[in-house]
């Protein structure tokens, strides 16, 4: 089994710690190890978080820069920041609503590398459901809506229902399902 | 019945001490090592055990607690961050010449790149210090192992062995399987014996050489191959570089070399470093030409390694001084001596280009800020504004980030707020010179070291303010009690210790109580404490500013949020930005003007006296 590598990123207080939860829930019910770097401390105070996360055989908890198949990004600066660490042919996926997204430089690169990029409207997704402060569901979801191996649609919603405390689960439902809507939409808009 | 979770590598060091029968665990929070007390209460609770979990106030409080509990026939363990380890040295080195009888087990996590620590230092350093063992795990399976070994060696050595989880341990996450647990059930059996429990100087002569025996043996154990120092060499066959590495830089290092193929690099790993294995390194060494040794966060390994003449690592200037060991770094600087040796390097780094295009984007850095709505915040807008010529000492927790808004002049360790205004104080006065000083110190921080310091400030005849920023929390490090609150560890009753007593206890005569939130009131109680500091028979003025956090409140934090907004009568002075440092204050590009950001602001409602030209106002 090869070493399946992600990095998930934003600014504290985005919650990145519970999207790492729902991912290496999901993969260890799939019946991979997990390994995982997680920030706490200081930077929590709105500085930049990066949860790294690695399944299959490996002791390090951090991934190598360019051998990330998938990164999401709850804030488009962090998205940058954390470019280096996407493979060649990898996932960016980049909570931003900015028509001029991905900046021009950045687009040559993963042009050139062949890395597939989304913007994706999470936080506009979050205020629109009435919780401003779910934009990570928002972009969890709709990244399910394109997640491949070991990741399935089902298999996060179903995480998420597990992991969410009681008086948050129905919300959190909510806006993960609109985040997912809105990515078949543009699965579709894309084939078309 | 087995469970698989995944466990933060705190929690799985929790696992280990919970596992060992371990019945009395004290610790200090402080990041990385703050999530361990949380994760052993859960897992006593699933036990049912009785096992006792403190909150203590300080490290060297911890220390001596399970101290005492080892020295009954218990096992216990003391947890804390590296420079907590530095607070507790006192009884450190004291407890390794009287030795232990249960097993006692010291974890002090280290934080390379100190990301929230005061210092780089490497504990490796300290348990070489006080002439202990230490062990040094990978990952946090090793760790949650690495406990159990501990408490072993620790009762068949009869000396305290300490574990030294780096933060890629400490706050790693990783899949751990483990099953019921059994309680330790051993009784309390003090045996009298103050020759060694009290011993005085005379005896202390022979405790010393005892230690060092102790230390021989140990090494001698810690020269085997075993699970935790072994190598891959082949017999007989001589390599042109072997790689030494212990800890979080191991697991780095197998990982690279096993994507990479490279079994040609023979891998020493040292997770029991200390007392060194002299035997085991000096076969190693034998067998290559060259040997690189990568280690965090100090030369350890490299300075035990007497004949360095074939040696590379951090003196030789093959490794980073100082800083974290990233994979990224060590993937270059292996590659680079490869390279210098002539051969073969590792594969060509595929982030380089990246890297670059980042760099040219200049994105701005984010700084950490205090939350929107911190009550740290408004207590110190108040007291740049009431004193802004006075040198404010701070000390270490969320309200470190006053920095930011120019209230910070100088951190130095837990408690220094006080002892350097102090020190301040006395040596302005020397030179006749009315200095204004003010301390801030955070209540948590106030019950670790603060007392001590303001009791030689009271008696000494130090004057200055000192305000204790109350926001009945450790916030920093997640959210712990503090003695003021009366929880304790395991979420049951203790006995509330009241700040406002601690301080009078103390000897100070000026006291009162502010709500942070409160500008004005905090303004007029500053003039006041001034005067008092002032006056020919003051002293000391204490402010306790309280408000709770509101992060660990939430809602109760807010009884009544107010929508603000900022009208058209901003000059765009900027002044709230730059003093205030609001983040839900921020200038909005699109629309050219300071906006509120309705999302993130917490409806504290401070701002609205902020503003010179009051054109922050409450929503109709
Ligand atoms: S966590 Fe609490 S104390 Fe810390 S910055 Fe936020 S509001 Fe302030
Ligand atoms: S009310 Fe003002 S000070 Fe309070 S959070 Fe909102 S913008 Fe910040």
């Amino acid at each position: 089994m090869n070493t399946i590598n992600l990095v998930l990123c934003g600014l504290g207080g985005q919650g990145i710690l519970f999207m790492t939860k729902a991912l290496s829930q999901a993969a260890i019910q799939k019946g991979y190890d997990v390994m995982g770097a997680e920030t706490h401390g200081m930077a929590q105070r709105g500085g930049s978080v990066v949860s790294h996360l690695r399944l299959g055989d490996v002791q390090g908890s951090l991934v190598l820069p360019g051998s990330a198949q998938l990164v999401l990004a709850l804030e488009e600066n962090e998205g940058y920041k954390n470019l280096p660490f996407v493979a060649p042919a990898g996932r960016l996926f980049v909570n931003t609503s900015s028509p001029a997204f991905p900046n021009k430089k950045v687009k040559d690169y993963l042009d050139a590398k062949g890395i597939q990029c989304r913007g994706v409207p999470a936080s506009s997704i979050a205020i629109a459901m009435g919780t401003p402060m779910s934009s990570n569901l928002a972009l969890l979801g709709y990244f399910s809506a394109s997640a491949n191996d070991p990741f399935s649609h089902e298999d996060l919603r179903l995480v998420i229902q597990q992991i969410s405390p009681d008086r948050l689960k129905e919300k959190n439902l909510m806006v993960f399902d609109a985040g997912f809507d809105r990515g078949m939409e543009e699965k579709k808009t894309l084939k078309a | 019945m087995e469970r698989r979770e995944i466990l933060l590598g705190n929690g799985a060091i929790a696992l280990g001490i919970v596992e060992s029968g371990c019945q009395v665990v004290t610790a200090y929070p402080g990041t990385p090592s703050s999530e361990i007390i949380p994760e052993v209460v859960r897992f006593v609770k699933t036990g049912g055990f009785n096992t006792y979990v403190e909150w203590s106030t300080n490290e060297k409080v911890g220390l001596d607690t399970a101290f005492a509990a080892s020295i009954s026939g218990k096992r216990a363990a003391c947890c804390m961050k590296q420079v907590g380890l530095n607070v507790a040295a006192d009884s450190l080195m004291s407890c390794a010449y009287l030795g232990t009888v249960g097993g006692l087990v010291i974890i002090s996590c280290d934080e390379p790149m100190p990301h929230s620590s005061a210092t780089e230092q490497d504990t490796r350093s300290m348990a070489k210090f006080a002439k202990v063992p230490v062990l040094d795990p990978s990952t946090p399976q090793e760790a949650r192992e690495m406990v159990g070994v501990a408490f072993s060696l620790s009762e068949e050595f009869r000396v305290p062995v300490i574990l030294r989880p780096a933060v890629r341990v400490c706050h790693a996450r990783q899949s751990i399987t483990y099953g019921p647990m059994v309680e330790g059930g051993r009784k309390a059996d003090f045996r009298k014996n103050p020759d060694r429990w009290a011993a005085t100087p005379r005896f202390r002569l022979t405790l010393h050489a005892e230690l060092n025996e102790k230390g021989i043996e140990i090494g001698k154990r810690f020269d085997r191959l075993s699970a935790h120092n072994f190598h891959d060499l082949k017999p007989g066959k001589q390599y042109p570089l072997g790689i030494i590495a212990g800890g979080v830089p191991y697991a780095v290092l197998r990982d690279i070399l096993r994507e990479e193929d490279r079994t040609d690099i023979p891998v020493l790993k040292l997770g029991a470093p200390y007392p060194f294995p002299e035997s085991l390194t000096s076969d190693f060494l034998s067998a290559c030409e060259k040997v690189l040794v990568v280690e965090e966060t100090d030369a350890f390994i490299e300075y035990l390694i007497r004949d360095r003449h074939k040696v590379l690592g951090r003196l030789s200037g093959h490794i980073p001084r100082e800083g974290e060991l990233l994979p990224q770094v060590i993937h270059r600087k292996v590659s680079d001596v490869l390279s210098e040796l002539g051969q073969q390097s590792l594969k060509e780094e595929e982030s380089v280009m990246a890297m670059a295009v980042v760099k040219e984007l200049g994105l701005p850095v984010r700084k950490p800020t205090l939350c929107p709505g911190c009550p740290h915040r408004a207590a110190f807008f108040a007291i740049r504004k009431a004193l802004p010529k006075a040198i404010i000492t701070s000390d270490i927790g969320c309200y470190t980030l006053g920095i930011n808004m120019g209230a910070v002049d100088t951190i130095l360790d837990m408690g220094a707020a006080i002892t350097m205004a102090a020190g301040f104080y006395h040596s302005f006065e020397q030179d006749g010179v009315a200095q204004p000083i003010v301390s801030t110190i955070g209540d948590s921080t106030f019950f670790h070291s603060g007392t001590s310091g303001l009791l030689n400030a009271v008696y000494n005849g130090a004057k200055f303010i000192l305000v204790i920023m109350d926001n009945l929390t450790t916030a920093m490090t997640g959210m712990q009690p503090t003695p003021a609150l009366g929880i304790r560890a395991d979420g049951s009753k203790g006995k509330a210790i009241s700040l406002e007593k601690t301080v009078i206890g103390c000897g100070v005569e000026f006291m009162e109580v502010v709500d942070s939130y409160d500008l004005e009131k905090m303004n007029e109680v500053l003039k006041k404490a001034s005067a008092y500091v002032n006056d020919p028979g003051g002293g000391i003025a204490v402010i306790i500013a309280r408000h709770p956090c509101l992060i660990a409140y939430r809602e109760k934090a807010i009884p009544e949020k107010k929508k603000v907004l900022i009208t058209d009568d901003c000059v765009e002075c900027n002044f709230c930005i730059e003093h205030f440092e609001c983040p839900a204050i921020f200038q909005d590009q699109e629309l050219g003007r300071t906006s509120i950001n309705q999302q993130i602001c917490s409806g504290c409602g401070v701002c609205l006296s902020v503003c010179p030209t009051g054109a922050i106002v409450e929503a109709a």
